[in-house]
């Protein structure tokens, strides 16, 4: 393959992947966009208020919709998260061959910087039942997902259409518990939620949660922790399942959060860009993305480790979703199955250093490890480290021992969840 | 502050004073009057829609209802006056943690500012633009980026803290980062330059005859800008005031970009039941009390420090 990034002249493999993870870009993204807090707060608000009379959105999905590839049109707006796709000589080499395989143009943009405000832009168009302009939506597993299929705001896939996906989809990524069937969704990446640590930091290497919270292991202040996923991660190292948690076991999770917070080792809570902290070393670990964590060790050569602890680590997956109304749905899912053959879902991988719903693909980068070995020894041990670091390609143990979170379907579970977990962090 | 509004030329009074004879004159003056409302029409419709209409549509929200799960996020209207109750009764303690911190960065936004503005006013000469720049120069790079760099300069072995701990004159688990006091700091060197602003007009402004005569009247120095600088920098200092308290209060990017647990202010609970929890009508009730509160304690303040006594301190200036 052609499409290798160190291809290009003066172009620093390890400079494009410092780019490439797609977490850590997102809280400065964040921090921008807060600017335009108000204007995007106030539309939906707009949107909101006017939006009392019109159809209530119930409208999209269904059978209506045509998936006959000789229907597609010829272009396709494909929305995803900053540097989640390869990319060399600022084009997308897999994207530019599901052209010349389909004459499809796909416009991609990277304007996904997290759930909730991704997710509040979307919002007036599907409350209004309209077309959001885009054909394809990346959105990580969890309630903007669920919300997304039971106010029919996600079109319904036609099942029948997608060869590659039935043939090459991991098991994890096969009929998730939040989308039997993946009637609506299909995994683009995925990933795992841990403890990722400094090992000059840290006083001695940590095997376990609880360890965060003890200054045997972690210096004092030193510790920090993802909002978000906490709750779903301690539940599931509280032997608890968190998918049918309730509301007894969110208070046993916010206690031991609370616990974190108050302990010696505490540094701070998170939404994103603790990466920032780790590498300015202001943090010693912290609860962790694995692609994050992976990519330093492998491609920047920190001394970072991820572990899943003692008693698991939290599975995430981002789904690729049509919305309602979109015009090139057929486009859609021919390109949504053209990313499950093994050799696309390969390029995609070698860049974004996630897990690939394509097993298939370890293998494949294994070869091209062994290919680039009399030309690049440097990169070829990367790819090496790539193909065969377990994260990435779990196995039936590994699988055994993560959990994908709790799906909020209600807005009293919602609030409840909320209120339950908020105030740790909120004083 | 006050003094062009009462000095200049009115464009109305003047034309109605003419004598009847000069017509030409009056169909002038009736000219300058539409005028008027010509130039105020762009500011008016301007803050008609980015305020008034805002305002009411934030308020409204506050009253409504809905979930994103019952009713596809769709907000009904219902009086929804509980909205107020739970911002209250749950978040109560943000706005004076909020109030508590914009205050003290207030104080130290006029503290260090007042010296500055003071001795460029006075002492700045030729130089005196150049250096008024200088206290501008930092708008010139963006507010979030400002802000993010000072991560750098606060981190655990950042700028600051680590030549002090590699001296040992901190202790090795000391931090500054994620604390009040970061976010104290945050806020202060962002909202300073509004602070020096009003502060150096209103000084710049003084009649230096006036501090001449104050100590031809054997006051001292100490005395003569006790008795006559810092009375007649009053406007500024009030300006200043308002311009730094009332911003601060609202701000959640230093909280969230330098504050950690145990500084969330109201700004980013707003932003979160805006952004994250997509709780529009909590979140519009939350702003409604926000301004609300900043609109008493700007009037109690401005009772209290008199905005017509400002002005006629600053109209015996001129």
């Amino acid at each position: 393959m052609t499409t290798d990034p160190q291809n290009q002249p003066g172009f620093s493999p390890a400079f494009a992947r410092g780019m490439t993870s797609r977490r850590m870009s997102r809280r400065n993204m964040l921090k921008l966009g807060g600017a335009s807090v108000g204007a995007l707060s106030m539309s939906s608000i707009l949107a909101a208020c006017a939006g009392t009379d019109s159809t209530s959105g119930q409208t999209g999905g269904g059978t209506a919709v045509d998936f006959d590839p000789a229907n597609a049109t010829d272009s396709l707006n494909f929305s995803n998260w900053p540097l989640y796709i390869d990319k060399a000589k600022g084009e997308y080499p897999s994207l530019n061959l599901f052209k010349e395989e389909t004459g499809i143009t796909v416009n991609y943009e990277d304007e996904i910087n997290d759930n909730a405000s991704f997710f509040g832009e979307l919002l007036p168009q599907l409350q209004a039942g309209q077309d959001t302009g885009r054909d394809i939506v990346v959105i990580t597993n969890g309630e903007y997902v669920a919300a997304m299929i039971q106010n029919g705001w996600a079109t319904e896939l036609d099942t029948s259409r997608r060869p590659n996906f039935d043939a090459n989809a991991a098991s994890w990524a096969k009929s998730p518990f939040y989308d039997p069937g993946n009637k609506y969704t299909m995994a683009w990446q995925s990933g795992l939620t841990g403890v990722g640590f400094n090992t000059e930091l840290v006083n001695k290497t940590p095997t376990k949660l609880d360890d965060l919270m003890s200054t045997e292991y972690f210096p004092s202040a030193s510790v920090g922790v993802l909002k978000s996923d906490a709750p779903d991660l301690v539940m599931i190292n509280l032997g608890i399942d968190p998918k049918t948690s309730q509301q007894a076991e969110w208070d046993e999770a916010a206690a031991w959060l609370a616990q974190l917070r108050d302990s010696d080792t505490f540094y701070a809570g998170y939404d994103q860009g603790y990466v920032d902290d780790l590498n300015a070393k202001n943090l010693s670990g912290s609860m962790a993305w694995s692609g994050d964590v992976l990519y330093y060790k492998i491609w920047a050569g920190k001394p970072y480790e991820f572990i899943v602890p003692g008693d698991g680590a939290l599975l995430w997956i981002d789904n690729m979703i049509i919305p309602q109304h979109a015009k090139n749905p057929a486009g859609a899912l021919q390109m949504m199955d053209f990313f499950y053959q093994p050799e696309i879902a390969q390029m995609v991988t070698e860049w974004v250093l996630y897990m690939s719903p394509v097993p298939e693909v370890q293998d494949l980068i294994a070869a091209h490890g062994k290919d680039e070995e009399g030309s690049d020894p440097e990169y070829a041990q990367q790819l090496a480290d790539t193909a065969s670091n377990a994260l990435l390609w779990p196995d039936e143990a590994l699988l055994g021992q993560v959990s994908l979170g709790r799906n909020l379907t209600t807005d009293a579970e919602s609030e409840a969840w909320h209120a339950t977990f908020d105030p740790i962090w909120e004083q | 502050m006050g003094q062009t509004a009462a000095g200049a030329p009115g464009l109305i009074p003047e034309g109605m004073d003419l004598p009847p004879a000069r017509k030409g004159e009056r169909a002038l003056a009736r000219r300058r009057r539409t005028a008027a409302y010509g130039m105020l029409a762009p500011g008016g419709v301007y803050l008609f829609l980015g305020f008034v209409v805002p305002l009411i549509i934030i308020v409204y929200t506050s009253l409504t209802s809905g979930g994103l799960f019952t009713s596809g996020g769709q907000l009904t209207f219902t009086w929804e006056w509980s909205n107020y109750q739970k911002a209250l009764s749950e978040y109560g303690p943000f706005y004076v943690r909020s109030i508590q911190y914009a205050a003290i960065a207030t104080v130290l936004c006029i503290g260090l500012a007042y010296p500055m503005a003071y001795w460029i006013a006075f002492y700045g000469g030729r130089w005196k633009s150049t250096l008024f720049m200088m206290i501008l120069v930092p708008f010139f790079v963006s507010f979030v980026i400002r802000t993010v760099q000072w991560n750098f300069i606060l981190g655990t072995n950042g700028l600051l803290l680590g030549p002090l701990k590699s001296a040992g004159l901190v202790p090795e688990d000391f931090h500054v980062l994620r604390t009040p006091m970061a976010v104290i700091a945050g806020i202060t060197y962002n909202y300073m330059p509004f602070a020096a602003l009003p502060l150096y007009v209103a000084l710049e402004r003084i009649d230096r005859r006036l501090v001449e005569a104050a100590k031809d009247l054997y006051a001292s120095k100490a005395t003569a800008f006790r008795k006559v600088v810092l009375p007649l920098s009053v406007p500024g200092i009030f300006a200043a005031v308002i311009l730094t308290f009332v911003p601060a209060t609202g701000d959640y990017v230093n909280a969230s970009v330098l504050g950690g647990t145990g500084t969330t202010m109201i700004g980013q609970i707003i932003q979160d039941f805006f952004l994250v929890k997509h709780q529009y009508s909590i979140a519009a009730a939350l702003s409604v009390i926000l301004m609300a509160g900043m609109l008493v304690i700007a009037l109690i303040y401005a009772r209290a420090l008199g905005t017509e006594d400002s002005t006629l301190a600053a109209g015996a200036a001129t």
